[in-house]
């Protein structure tokens, strides 16, 4: 047991923190995609890290880190979609661009 | 209380409601013209012999209410469904038989909405019916303003170009009219704890502000609660009739209605207001009627004035349809002169009616029921020669589209049959002896001279204009050079318009010749009203 | 039961001929086609009817009209010829229980009903012999007047109805019934007065006559209803034979009037004369008269002579001891009713003849003697010469009937004389295409033939005075005639027989015995009690003999003597002696001129020197028998014969004659010559009399003119419209304010809610909404705010709660 939780804890939130940094601050819809990833996998570190440490005879952080990366996969196969129907259109694939549900 | 039915079914009930029936049946037709015109004439026609049969089974020997049916209908403001008839009643049922079936026919020739228009007339059928075999206040004043509903439509829907002014004119006069009314029906039925009419000419006259329902009167008066009550029944019926000067909604509604509007509005609709003083107003007032009307300081009675409004209806009815160029007009006037009389006979039935009720005999007790025999006479003849009138009006307007009196001019020449009829019906306006018009002028002129000799000699005047009116009808339309503009025109009456009015002519003719065949029946319903204060 | 055989009943058939007749033809034999006329049909007056589709009487309908016609009036005839010989054989038949009579309940009054029925009293018998024969004179005669009218059995049907009007108000026995044939036939004459309505001067000479006669109308209904309120009945037995009745309103102060000493008797009565007075056409309500001549002229026969005008004084002789209650004009005492008929029909008498003396127009002429002729027999009423008057009015009926269709016979041989010119006249200019279908009233309407063409659809209220026209030919004018005995020689001699017994010719004719009759009357009860009413009738009457004599010796010279006047005139015919309208037109003429001889000398004076006893040797006859139908103390006495009243008609009669002769007749008229009355008379007094007094004109300005404006200016415009109609628009007006108030109050203070609310809604959703801005990054951005917010919360308040806890 040489690695104490709180590193887990620690290296799951920088990445979180990157990750939304880049949903955020970066124009480019893939860019953004990609930020979405990095939070989803710092989110699946945590659940790991908190079974292994706080549960380890109950599988639900495995099993919800599983569900996570499908649903990863699938939200990046539609997102891209997305993107590549709005490149299509406006040939464009700046976020800013696509304010098409302005109210 | 006579025979209560006939053929064992209730047949006022009937007489009333299956128009009604009939109406929504033909709206619920398919909008096919020639089966709502001959459904609706069949209906109409089948009502029309029931009211016939009614008026025949009438036992006039017996001249009390009969046909007597009683449901009960509003509990809680112990009001019935009663109905009955007596002969005044008996007679004015048989005009409304006989006149809707006619007006149905002229009405072939809308071809606007034909069913709505058919049905609507069928509804308005319901709606006089109810007046006249009502026995229950309550009853009475609901079809009273039942019957306002379809004729406005009919004006204001398939009326002339000032339909929507005159539509509105006579919807808020008369209603305007019946506000007075209502509060009176309302105080009267309260107070005496029901709305059956008999039970009320019992009560009412008599009530001095104890017994019945207490605490209504607010501490007035009794005579001035009374005095009110009675001007609003008067007001109402005085629109209705029309007593000058409440007359000037006619001219318009009138004038614009279609023809089978004018000819029920003329020939059934101003007779609810007459009838509506004769059932309701003069034996419910009867103190009233003679007392002073303590107006300005005039030393005249509430039946003195109505007289006097009569007269004025009389002279001035007669000199506005002769200033007229509107034929349509000219008739709608010429009711207005004919009503007078009406409102005449009833002034004296009035007054004679009171002094016997204050002294237990009038020695003018034979003037009184002459008068009134004359003004129940004179609504029912007044009904088939203004319907006639309207009907000629209508057809010659139909063929020309025109109403100007000087647009016409000789037509005779073309239209010689239809000029006979146009004759022989004014005559009957005109109130020429042989024809219904003369026997019941001839009556209240007789009742109203003893009573009011000024006012009848006043009058004269105005049936001296009847003539000149109606002279002025007939020579705009049929005599002088024919006016070529109608060269190519077919005037001529058509068939159906001759079917229409050939048994009004019939009844004109033999309500001429042979008065008692239905004066026999009003008169002793008259008598019996009449005397059985005594 | 009924049983028609009985006298008692049978005069209820004898008006139900002619009024069948009328059903039949007006419902059934009347029947037209619809073809393109010409205006040939129209007797060339309507150019413009040609081709025009117009309903035209097929002519088996016209000669069945005519056979329908003439079997309602012989079957007429022939019942009442039944009932006058059961009449006349009837000794002392009279108002008392003699009386044929029956009645039927009518009109429901109350307990009891009135009733009415038939009454056959001398009167009715009387007028039962003259009625059906002058009407079935008249019917003849309209065979022939009427043949080439396109409406002929729609005068037929007319005429039939007038008729039975006439007979129905013979036999009846109540005053009500009489007042319905009274009307009928008031009616009659407006549609045949009105026959050729195309023109003007017809329709407003009908309606003249229709008005004119209602305004007395009404005001004898007024008498009719005030009798019946007196005496619940209205039945002449009831009343007229019974003193007690007659006493009882005799001595009934009137409603009304009677603080100034007037009786029901005397007020009913001025009621009932007032009446009379129009139908009659006494002065002022003459004026309908002389236009009346606008129908046909059978019409002017049967209105002037045999129903209409006769019907007036033949209310009046019926209702006699109604107006004599109370009072006895033998002995110079006089009632209301009775000085008023003296004093009216003595005035009318001499008025009518003194414009009579101007006209030119042969029927004119007729026309206002006519009128003269009713005076005499109203003042003879009024001063009590009950007998006498009626006497005159059954002579005179038969004479006047006599001259009105003989003048008719000469303006028929006059038109003829026209269109044989002008057949000449087309002969030579064959281009001319004039119309020359002959037509009666061509002659009618000459004076005013170019209204048909300006008339055409303009507005229709001219004012009742025609502007005077140029005539291009007036068949009718008597100074266009002269000769004409020549040519119509049997016209020409019952004109003179019609003419000299209007005149009065002594002894032969049966005007001068009637006329006499009245003047001996007048005479003795002057010479008795010196009454001046009697004086006063007698010299008035005597001078309008004189000018009836006069004016009669005019025309007929002017008509018929010397030579003639136009081509026109002498080529006046009636197609030969053997075509059908000369037979019918002249029969008839015939028959009457008889009667206007012998009728006279039923009513001798049986002291009368030698004729007495030849006529009369029991006595007067006609006296006699009419004498019943009063109570015995009111019948009139018989007067002596006296020589100056005699010697009066004598004189005035051969004087006037002789005189109008030798103005007219010894000298004739030459064709443009005016007339020598303008220079005896002075121009102006000629035009006074010939514009007959400008009544006419007056009546317009005061009666007929302010009524249309009072009707037009007062009672629509300025009471309906503008008080009444005001008013309610003033009501309108101020509720449409109000209701204009309360809107704007709704928009302050309901509206100011009600719709505050949704509005701020609105606005701040407007302004919300553009926190979206549909960048996704900045949607994260707030979420992460949001998360942080409620993270914090959530911190902050487990802290409180720790630090609480």
């Amino acid at each position: 047991m040489g690695v104490p939780l709180w590193m887990y804890l620690t290296v799951a939130a920088a990445l979180f923190s990157i990750g939304m940094y880049g949903v955020l601050a970066r124009r480019n819809a893939v860019a953004v995609l990609m930020g979405i990833e990095l939070m989803l996998n710092a989110v699946n570190l945590n659940l790991v890290a908190f079974w292994r440490y706080l549960t380890p005879f109950n599988m639900s952080g495995q099993a919800f880190a599983a569900f996570v990366l499908v649903v990863a996969a699938a939200e990046v196969a539609v997102g891209l979609a997305i993107i590549i129907a709005v490149y299509r259109n406006r040939q464009s694939v700046e976020v800013e661009d696509v304010d098409m549900l302005k109210g | 209380m006579g025979n209560s039915n006939l053929f064992g079914l209730d047949v006022l009930s009937i007489l009333v409601l299956a128009p009604a029936f009939g109406a929504l049946l033909v709206v619920a037709l398919p909008r096919n013209p020639w089966l709502g015109r001959i459904l609706s004439l069949a209906i109409a026609l089948l009502i029309g012999a029931l009211a016939v049969i009614v008026f025949f089974s009438y036992d006039r020997t017996n001249p009390g209410m009969q046909f007597t049916s009683q449901t009960q209908w509003f509990a809680l403001l112990g009001s019935d469904w009663s109905v009955g008839i007596d002969g005044i009643s008996a007679a004015m049922v048989l005009l409304t038989g006989i006149l809707v079936p006619l007006a149905i026919l002229i009405s072939w020739e809308i071809e606007d909405r034909v069913n709505v228009h058919l049905a609507l007339i069928l509804f308005f059928e319901t709606g006089l019916m109810g007046v006249f075999v009502a026995q229950d206040l309550m009853i009475f004043f609901l079809f009273y303003e039942l019957s306002l509903v379809p004729i406005y439509f009919l004006i204001d829907q398939w009326g002339g170009k000032n339909r929507k002014y005159a539509a509105t004119k006579f919807m808020i006069y008369s209603i305007g009219g019946t506000l007075g009314m209502l509060l009176a029906t309302q105080l009267i039925g309260w107070t005496a704890g029901t709305f059956n009419i008999k039970e009320l000419t019992v009560f009412w006259p008599q009530f001095d502000g104890t017994g019945g329902t207490p605490g209504i009167f607010l501490g007035i008066d009794v005579q001035t609660v009374k005095a009110l009550a009675f001007v609003g029944f008067f007001i109402a019926f005085c629109i209705k009739v029309p007593v000058f000067p409440f007359h000037t909604w006619l001219p318009d509604a009138h004038g614009e209605a279609p023809t089978a509007g004018s000819m029920l509005l003329a020939g059934v609709m101003l007779k609810l207001g007459a009838y509506g003083f004769i059932r309701l107003v003069v034996p419910l007032f009867p103190d009233v009627w003679i007392a002073d009307i303590g107006l300005l300081g005039l030393n005249i009675t509430w039946a003195g004035l109505f007289a006097f409004l009569a007269m004025l209806g009389i002279v001035l009815g007669a000199f506005a349809a002769f200033a007229q160029t509107d034929i349509k007009r000219l008739v709608a006037y010429s009711s207005v002169n004919h009503m007078g009389f009406v409102a005449l006979g009833i002034a004296v039935m009035a007054t004679v009616y009171g002094q016997a009720y204050a002294t237990g005999s009038s020695e003018m007790m034979k003037d009184g029921i002459i008068a009134a025999n004359g003004a129940v006479m004179q609504m029912f003849n007044h009904g088939l020669s203004s319907a006639a009138m309207f009907l000629l009006a209508g057809a010659i307007y139909h063929k020309t589209h025109t109403r100007d009196l000087r647009e016409y001019g000789g037509l005779w020449v073309k239209a010689p049959i239809y000029g006979g009829i146009f004759i022989f019906t004014s005559m009957a306006s005109l109130g020429l002896p042989g024809l219904n018009g003369f026997v019941s002028e001839f009556l209240v002129v007789r009742g109203a001279f003893p009573v009011f000799t000024w006012l009848t000699i006043f009058s004269m005047v105005g049936l001296l204009f009847t003539g000149a009116y109606i002279l002025k009808g007939v020579r705009a339309v049929l005599h002088g050079p024919f006016n070529m503009k109608w060269r190519d025109t077919d005037v001529e009456i058509e068939l159906r318009e001759f079917i229409a009015i050939a048994p009004l002519m019939i009844l004109i003719l033999i309500t001429g010749i042979f008065p008692n065949w239905i004066l026999y029946v009003i008169n002793n319903s008259v008598t019996l009203m009449m005397q059985g204060l005594s | 039961m009924v049983n028609f055989n009985d006298v008692n009943y049978l005069p209820w058939l004898i008006p139900l001929g002619p009024l069948l007749a009328f059903a039949i033809i007006a419902l059934l034999t009347n029947r037209s086609r619809l073809v393109p006329t010409t205006s040939h049909e129209y007797g060339g007056h309507h150019p413009d009817y040609d081709g025009m589709l117009v309903p035209v009487v097929a002519p088996w309908s016209r000669v069945l009209s005519i056979v329908v016609g003439m079997s309602g009036v012989t079957a007429a005839w022939l019942m009442s010829l039944v009932v006058f010989f059961q009449g006349i054989s009837t000794s002392k038949l009279g108002l008392d229980e003699k009386v044929f009579e029956s009645s039927r309940n009518w009109l429901a009054m109350g307990a009891d009903a009135f009733r009415i029925g038939i009454l056959v009293d001398p009167l009715t018998v009387v007028m039962l012999f003259m009625v059906p024969l002058a009407v079935m004179c008249i019917f003849i005669y309209s065979i022939g007047y009427m043949a080439h009218d396109p409406r002929q059995a729609r005068f037929f049907a007319l005429i039939s109805l007038f008729a039975g009007a006439m007979l129905t108000l013979v036999v009846a026995d109540n005053l009500l019934l009489l007042f319905v044939g009274w009307e009928v036939m008031g009616v009659c004459s407006y549609l045949l007065i009105g026959f050729w309505y195309e023109k003007k001067s017809a329709y407003r000479a009908a309606i003249k006559a229709f008005t004119t006669t209602r305004v007395a109308d009404v005001i004898m209904l007024l008498g009719i209803v005030y009798l019946h309120s007196m005496t619940g009945t209205l039945s002449f037995r009831d009343i007229l034979y019974n003193e007690e009745v007659l006493t009882m309103l005799a001595g009934t102060p009137a409603l009304i009037v009677g603080s100034w000493g007037i009786s029901a008797a005397g007020l009913i009565g001025v009621f009932l004369i007032i009446g009379t007075i129009g139908k009659s056409a006494q002065f002022p309500l003459h004026v309908w008269l002389p236009d009346a001549m606008e129908g046909p002229t059978p019409v002017s026969a049967m209105i002037h002579a045999a129903a209409m005008v006769s019907a007036g004084i033949y209310a009046i002789i019926r209702m006699y001891p109604l107006f004599e209650a109370g009072g006895y004009p033998h002995s110079g005492e006089f009632t209301l009713p009775l000085l008023l008929m003296a004093v009216v029909g003595a005035f009318t008498a001499l008025f009518a003849a003194t414009i009579a003396l101007t006209q030119n127009d042969v029927k004119k002429v007729l026309a206002y003697s006519t009128i003269s002729q009713l005076g005499f027999m109203m003042a003879a009423l009024g001063i009590g010469a009950y007998i006498a008057a009626f006497f005159h009015l059954i002579t005179h009926a038969f004479f006047k009937a006599l001259l009105f269709m003989a003048s008719g016979s000469v303006i028929h041989a006059m038109e003829h004389g026209e269109h044989h010119l002008h057949e000449h006249h087309d002969e030579e200019h064959s281009d001319h295409a004039h119309d020359h279908a002959h037509d009666d009233h061509e002659a009618h309407d000459s004076h005013d033939a170019h209204d048909h063409h300006e008339t055409v659809g303009e507005p229709i209220d001219r004012d009742a005075v025609d502007e005077p026209v140029e005539p291009h030919f007036d068949p009718q004018d008597m100074r266009n005639m002269g000769g004409l005995i020549r040519n119509i020689p049997v016209t020409a001699w019952t004109f003179i027989i019609g003419g000299i017994s209007l005149a009065g010719f002594p002894l032969l004719t049966a005007g001068f015995w009637s006329k006499d009759e009245i003047l001996a009357d007048a005479w003795y009860v002057w010479s008795e009690t010196s009454s001046v009413v009697h004086i006063f009738v007698f010299v008035m009457l005597v001078m309008a003999a004189f000018l009836t004599a006069f004016y009669t010796a005019r025309q007929l010279s002017m008509t018929f003597l010397g030579a003639h006047r136009t081509e026109e005139a002498s080529h006046a015919g009636l197609g030969g002696s053997r075509s059908i309208i000369s037979i019918t037109m002249q029969l008839p003429l015939v028959i009457l001129a008889f009667f206007a001889i012998v009728a006279g000398f039923v009513g001798v004076p049986p002291d009368f020197p030698i004729f007495g006893s030849i006529f009369a040797p029991d006595g007067n006859p006609f006296f006699n028998f009419v004498k019943y139908s009063l109570l015995t103390e009111m019948q009139p006495p018989k007067p002596p014969f006296n020589a100056i009243p005699v010697l009066a008609s004598f004189a005035v009669a051969l004087g006037g004659l002789y005189l109008g002769w030798r103005m007219y007749g010894r000298t004739p008229l030459k064709a443009g010559e005016p007339d020598p009355m303008t220079k005896i008379l002075s121009p102006s007094v000629y035009k006074l009399l010939q514009n007959k007094y400008y009544i006419d004109e007056l009546y317009v300005a005061i009666f007929v003119k302010p009524s249309k404006w009072f009707a037009k200016n007062v009672v629509v415009v300025f009471v309906d419209k503008g008080i009444i109609d005001g008013t309610l628009h003033l009501i309108a007006r101020v509720f449409t304010w109000i209701g204009d108030l309360f809107k704007v109050l709704n928009l302050w203070l309901i509206d100011g809610v009600g719709d505050g609310i949704p509005q701020g809604i609105i606005k701040f959703g407007a302004w919300f909404r553009r926190i979206q801005t549909g960048q996704v990054q900045q949607y994260l951005l707030l979420v992460l705010v949001a998360v942080l917010l409620v993270g914090l919360i959530f911190a902050v308040s487990a802290g409180f709660l720790q630090a609480a806890g």
